[in-house]
């Protein structure tokens, strides 16, 4: 007994340092953040001071701006764009992730690689013939242009991890439906498909975070009328200087709908990000 | 010897998935696959061959002309400004890299603990992770920008490592810069998966250790790695390849330069378009990087499939 307590007593301790340790890590790669989000608010005088200005009186300032400048329609043609492209992906990318987990088909190997290799091809690559092809049919700076853009990655990606969930669903349960005599797209229907809605839930939601958060492409083959939030932060770059107030306030209000739904959804989106390495 | 093997047998144990009847011979599978299939060679494939058709062309003014062969390729490869900007990128991944995967191992162990607060901790771990890495380059613009910058003026100007001027405008220390920014945003994801990881590990193996007496750092090197290795290596090889194409952080901070010491392929890929409005080099550039990646696509896909049965 009396050997027992100081050992109990080591542990609590060692409990008590490792949080610590793993809490004071956190917050301070955490600080930029929490430093870009009080600029929300401060003052652009001071803002650019030095020493540095740590306590001042909050504004509302840049928050006015914002509004008036049309970061809503910019708002506006991220969701359409990434909304669009990810329901596609889901429509087009469900059907053909689950043949792969099930089917023994003709070089499936070779036409897997070709999925990854359209997933991990670097998007400056692929954007170059794009723009060159939208050029001539008059895609450039159109909605669609820059939904079927998303789909090299995203198809490719949704595809790849929705696979390892597809292969996580028993067979028996198919089978024991096809004995019965169901066709096979009822199985799919009925059986398949409510089994792997977390997989396609999580799935679906990294592919709108990936075209959410995308630059390139929406930079190349976006532009006037069809400008997603990632390429209308820059336009706070001007020749007079950077509105860092609105520039923090845009960059904090598109991250924060993303951080809410990985929140809720945790254990599949480190699965989706792994391309299945890790099972949840 | 007896139980490195042991411990690899496990390791083997743990990674084989349950019995995977496939169905044989069936149409409904090509059926399924093929809206995906058609429109990936039409969004992936066709850009690939017109790339392909143009880097062999003279494209004068965006017009496609006369049919020049591999002339392309030779101004692109026999410019050190190409292979510069491979060099950028090595440097880039051979850094970024490397640190990126011990933190995130240190990291995931001491997660991995008896520790409170998990709940809170994890959560805020993927905030840098899922920043459009175009906010990422503004955050830390603020952070390091010349004279007003959070870090600029508390840390390095008092560390006499600049002066009044931000990192971004020193040749020397650009690329470090960009480096501690690709640190910043994936150590906390690697930290993520690698306790993910850690979590879905079998105990078995541990408590048939601990009744041999092994010590931690023994069943650490013994256990926990050999069966953390599939998982390793595809975290290592997608942050290779992702870190590879970086472009947006280069692009907003520094533009390439100064000079073009930060010009990472992606980058020059960018100028080689809308600078240079070279569009035949630039088509030789994408079929040149297409042709590179799909090679280590093939490399890791072979390696992570049927060595590591990563998938």
């Amino acid at each position: 007994m009396s050997a027992s307590i100081p050992r109990a007593a080591r542990a609590q301790r060692g409990v008590v340092l490792f949080t610590l340790l793993a809490l004071g890590c956190t917050i301070t790669l955490l600080l930029p953040v929490a430093w870009m989000a009080t600029m929300m608010v401060k003052p652009e005088a001071e803002m650019f001071a030095r020493p540095t200005v740590w306590l001042f009186e909050p504004t509302l300032a840049h928050f006015e701006y914002v509004l008036e400048a049309g970061f809503l329609s910019s708002l506006a043609t991220s969701l359409v764009v990434a909304g669009a492209s990810t329901a596609l992906v889901v429509l087009i990318g469900t059907p053909a992730a689950y043949a792969f987990a099930r089917f023994e088909m003709w070089r499936r190997d070779d036409m897997f690689l070709f999925i990854l290799a359209t997933r991990m091809a670097p998007p400056v690559a692929l954007v170059i013939p794009l723009y060159l092809i939208y050029a001539k049919v008059g895609l450039l700076d159109t909605h669609l242009g820059l939904i079927l853009a998303y789909l090299t990655f995203n198809l490719s990606f949704y595809v790849w991890v929705l696979r390892s969930f597809c292969r996580d669903v028993p067979v028996e349960l198919e089978e024991a439906a096809l004995i019965e005599g169901y066709p096979r797209w009822q199985v799919l229907l009925k059986i398949t498909l409510p089994m792997l809605r977390p997989g396609i839930v999580s799935s679906a939601v990294l592919s709108f975070i990936f075209a959410w958060n995308e630059f390139l492409y929406a930079f190349m083959l976006g532009g006037r009328t069809v400008k997603t939030l990632p390429v209308a932060i820059p336009t706070l770059i001007t020749a007079q200087g950077v509105k860092w107030g609105e520039v923090a306030i845009v960059g904090i209000s598109a991250l924060l709908p993303v951080l809410l739904v990985v929140f809720t959804l945790q254990r599949y989106i480190v699965r989706g990000l792994t391309l299945g390495a890790v099972k949840g | 010897m007896a139980s490195i093997l042991n411990s690899e047998s496990l390791a083997r144990d743990a990674r084989t998935t349950p019995s995977r009847r496939r169905t044989k011979g069936s149409h409904f599978g090509y059926l399924l696959i093929a809206p995906t299939m058609i429109t990936l060679v039409v969004v992936g494939l066709v850009p690939f061959l017109y790339a392909i058709y143009i880097s062999l062309h003279d494209v004068p003014y965006g017009r496609v002309g006369e049919f020049t062969g591999l002339s392309n390729y030779r101004a692109l490869l026999w410019d050190g400004r190409f292979w510069h900007s491979v060099w950028v990128a090595l440097v880039f991944v051979g850094i970024a890299v490397p640190i990126e995967f011990v933190l995130g191992m240190l990291g995931a162990l001491v997660l991995n603990q008896k520790i409170k607060l998990r709940g809170v901790i994890v959560p805020m771990l993927f905030v840098p992770t899922m920043m459009a890495p175009i906010v990422v380059a503004l955050l830390w613009k603020i952070m390091l920008a010349g004279s007003w910058g959070l870090i600029s003026y508390n840390v390095l100007e008092r560390l006499k490592i600049v002066s009044e001027t931000s990192v971004f405008g020193s040749a020397d220390l650009a690329l470090y810069a960009l480096i501690l920014i690709d640190v910043w945003q994936w150590t906390p994801f690697m930290i993520i998966a690698f306790y993910a990881g850690l979590q879905a590990l079998p105990l078995n193996p541990y408590r048939a250790a601990q009744v041999d007496g092994a010590s931690p750092l023994q069943m650490f090197v013994r256990i926990t790695l050999p069966l953390m290795m599939p998982l390793m290596a595809v975290m290592v090889l997608l942050r290779i390849i992702d870190a590879f194409k970086v472009f947006d952080t280069i692009f907003l901070l520094t533009g390439g330069g100064p000079g073009n010491a930060t010009e990472s392929p992606s980058m020059l890929g960018y100028k080689l378009v809308f600078e240079f409005w070279k569009l035949g080099e630039a088509s030789a550039f994408a079929v040149i990087i297409w042709v590179l990646f799909f090679v280590f696509c093939n490399v890791f896909y072979q390696i992570a499939k049927n060595r590591l049965k990563a998938f």
